[in-house]
């Protein structure tokens, strides 16, 4: 049957090779454009990782409330009236049992490392120069395991923080401002004006002005020790073997503790929000343009089949049961999805390639080039899709051409 | 051995019927002839006759199964061992060449292999040898009629139905065609039943069965 279907799709080359070309773009399409969407969303997913991590352990806030204030000193029954309620933080937020959770992430089998960290504000002098940041105290080893930040690092190295011993790696904004540079010396102000000298021995790059601008990394004893809290951390950054067990595992951990459990896609909402709006435009254009070329191929094999009802009805009555002519339409819709999928990868890939060397003249976060995205998935999704509406758009017509009998079309009633 | 017993075919609603009561034999290897005025059923009857279309009551027997009890993969599966059809209309398949179109029975059942000596065979019969490689537009009207027979012995069916097979035909293609199912029928021992309006052709038949509105009449 495949001979046959194959002999007929090729009669009509010109109509064949337009459908085949409308399936190719529309594959194509999608697979360039989800490319692009999801390269800048891994590029901005890495990004995020970075400042936060798969799942993150911090303090809970503290807050006070009227009700316990109220029951506490007045006792529940009484009514009181407050000009102005008690409000804001009872201490800085840190760790209720550090070492706990320590334990429990050293022996969970999901996590692949976890690393404290104690993140003040303080500010950065040189000379009359001064800068707010936010310094990030950590542990540089496990830091670097369980995020990205050696790619963000431009100058130096994050691993110079390891030995401790008031070493500072500052943003690339924080180094502009102050007018610093690697090797040099810069004063780290904190609390009652208490002034550290640190060695500058990294200078970072996230791409995000801001972030460049008021972030600093050190090693978490340093900070400790200038912000006078030996032994504490706010929080704990986890990377997870699985990336996507983070929500779950977020849920689970948070009910053993009063601490707050917070994952990585909950911690960005918005970002959230923004990666599942893409996704509907993106899963939207595909799906128009395969609506048009699938209506494409429900045309021509309609045309085909309309045209060809005697030569059906001949194939019928010499013993080519429905089945038989079922399998002849579908082939050819099968055909024209298979080949015109392929070809749309090809394309698709090509254009990817295409779009990734193009250089844009500015600078997007580290790179001057658009993000690309080579995942399988992409492939795999535009691929089926394109052999789905194929297959879809061929049945209707196929089924018709198998219910038509031989005597209905040689006595003209179909 | 084809029998029907009071064949009775209606059309339309309100229904009008076509073939009236009819009741006959056709014995193996008989040349028949179906003839009558445009109108009086003779194409209904071939269709009833070679499983191709249904009775409204009455049955009717071929090798001894009644057609219309038969299931419907044992009636594609008769239609390509048993039995050959030509029609008016050549209906070969225009992207195919002669060859390609005779093996089509066999291409059914994934034997055009073993049928190619067979269709060459037939295409040395039928005299068109030469356009075995061609397609149905760069062949002659008689020509593309003489592929379709060779299309219908090419599985060498104990049944051959012609509707009218040189209607479409000038005189001497016409005489070609009817001397080709002569000769099939009488070499061949092929079950012959030619639906035919032309006297001349009806007489080369062993047996004429003539139809007046739907019934067989003798005359």
């Amino acid at each position: 049957m495949l001979y046959l279907a194959m002999k007929q799709l090729f009669s009509k080359k010109k109509q064949t090779l337009l459908i085949l070309l409308g399936i190719s773009l529309g594959t194509m399409l999608f697979i360039a454009i989800s490319a692009i969407q999801l390269g800048f969303r891994e590029y901005m997913t890495n990004a995020l990782l970075n400042n936060t991590a798969h799942i993150i352990i911090k303090g809970s806030d503290n807050i006070i409330e009227k009700d316990t204030i109220q029951e506490r000193f007045f006792g529940e029954s009484s009514f009181v009236h407050w000009f102005s309620p008690p409000s804001g933080k009872r201490d800085e937020s840190k760790l209720e049992n550090y070492q706990g959770w320590v334990q429990r992430l050293s022996h969970d089998v999901n996590v692949f490392d976890f690393s404290p960290r104690l993140t003040i504000t303080t500010i950065l002098r040189k000379g009359p120069i001064k800068t707010n940041v936010s310094l990030v105290g950590s542990l540089p080893i496990k830091q670097l395991r369980i995020s990205e930040i050696k790619d963000y690092i431009v100058d130096g190295s994050f691993e110079d923080l390891s030995s401790g011993g008031n070493k500072i790696v500052i943003g690339i904004g924080v180094s502009k401002d102050l007018g610093v540079r690697l090797g040099q010396f810069l004063d780290v102000i904190t609390g009652n004006n208490d002034v550290t000298p640190f060695k500058i021995v990294g200078i970072s790059k996230f791409g995000d002005d801001r972030t460049d601008r008021s972030l600093a990394f050190a090693h978490l004893s340093d900070v400790q020790k200038i912000n006078k809290t030996p032994g504490r951390v706010t929080e704990i950054g986890v990377s997870l073997l699985d990336i996507n067990k983070s929500e779950e595992l977020a849920s689970l951990w948070s009910m053993y503790t009063k601490d707050k459990v917070q994952d990585w896609k909950s911690a960005s909402k918005m970002f959230m929000e923004m990666i599942k709006m893409q996704d509907f435009v993106r899963y939207f254009i595909m799906f128009s343009i395969l609506i048009v070329a699938a209506f494409g191929i429900y045309n021509v094999l309609s045309i085909m089949i309309n045209q060809k009802q005697k030569e059906i009805a001949i194939l019928r009555s010499i013993g080519y049961g429905p089945k038989r002519i079922l399998e002849l339409i579908l082939y050819q819709g099968v055909f024209l999805g298979l080949s015109g999928g392929i070809l749309g990868l090809l394309m698709g890939l090509g254009i990817s390639l295409l779009v990734e060397s193009i250089d844009l003249g500015f600078e997007l976060g580290t790179s001057n080039h658009l993000f690309v995205s080579y995942d399988i998935s992409i492939y795999t999704t535009g691929f089926v899709a394109a052999i789905l509406a194929s297959l879809i758009a061929s049945f209707i017509p196929a089924l018709s051409a198998s219910k038509m009998t031989p005597i209905d079309i040689i006595r003209g009633r179909s | 051995m084809i029998i029907c017993e009071n064949i009775n075919k209606e059309f339309g609603e309100p229904p009008q019927r076509v073939l009236n009561n009819i009741s006959l034999t056709i014995n193996s290897g008989e040349f028949v002839a179906i003839s009558g005025r445009s109108g009086s059923g003779k194409s209904t009857l071939l269709y009833i006759i070679s499983s191709l279309d249904l009775p409204s009551q009455g049955r009717c027997l071929i090798m001894g199964e009644d057609i219309s009890k038969m299931p419907s993969d044992r009636i594609h599966e008769f239609r390509n061992l048993h039995v050959g059809f030509i029609f008016q209309f050549h209906y070969l398949l225009s992207e195919l060449t002669a060859l390609e179109n005779i093996l089509l029975p066999p291409r059914n059942l994934g034997k055009e292999g073993e049928y190619e000596a067979r269709a060459f065979e037939l295409l040395d019969l039928m005299s068109v040898t030469s356009v075995a490689h061609k397609t149905p537009s760069q062949m002659s009207g008689g020509e593309q009629q003489r592929v379709a027979i060779a299309r219908a012995l090419i599985m060498n069916p104990k049944y051959l139905f012609a509707d009218e097979p040189t209607g479409n035909l000038d005189s001497e293609n016409a005489q070609t065609v009817m001397k080709i199912l002569k000769k099939v029928n009488k070499e061949e021992g092929t079950t012959v039943c030619l639906v035919t309006h032309e006297e001349d052709f009806s007489s080369m038949a062993d047996r004429e069965i003539y139809l007046v509105d739907g019934e067989i009449s003798h005359r």
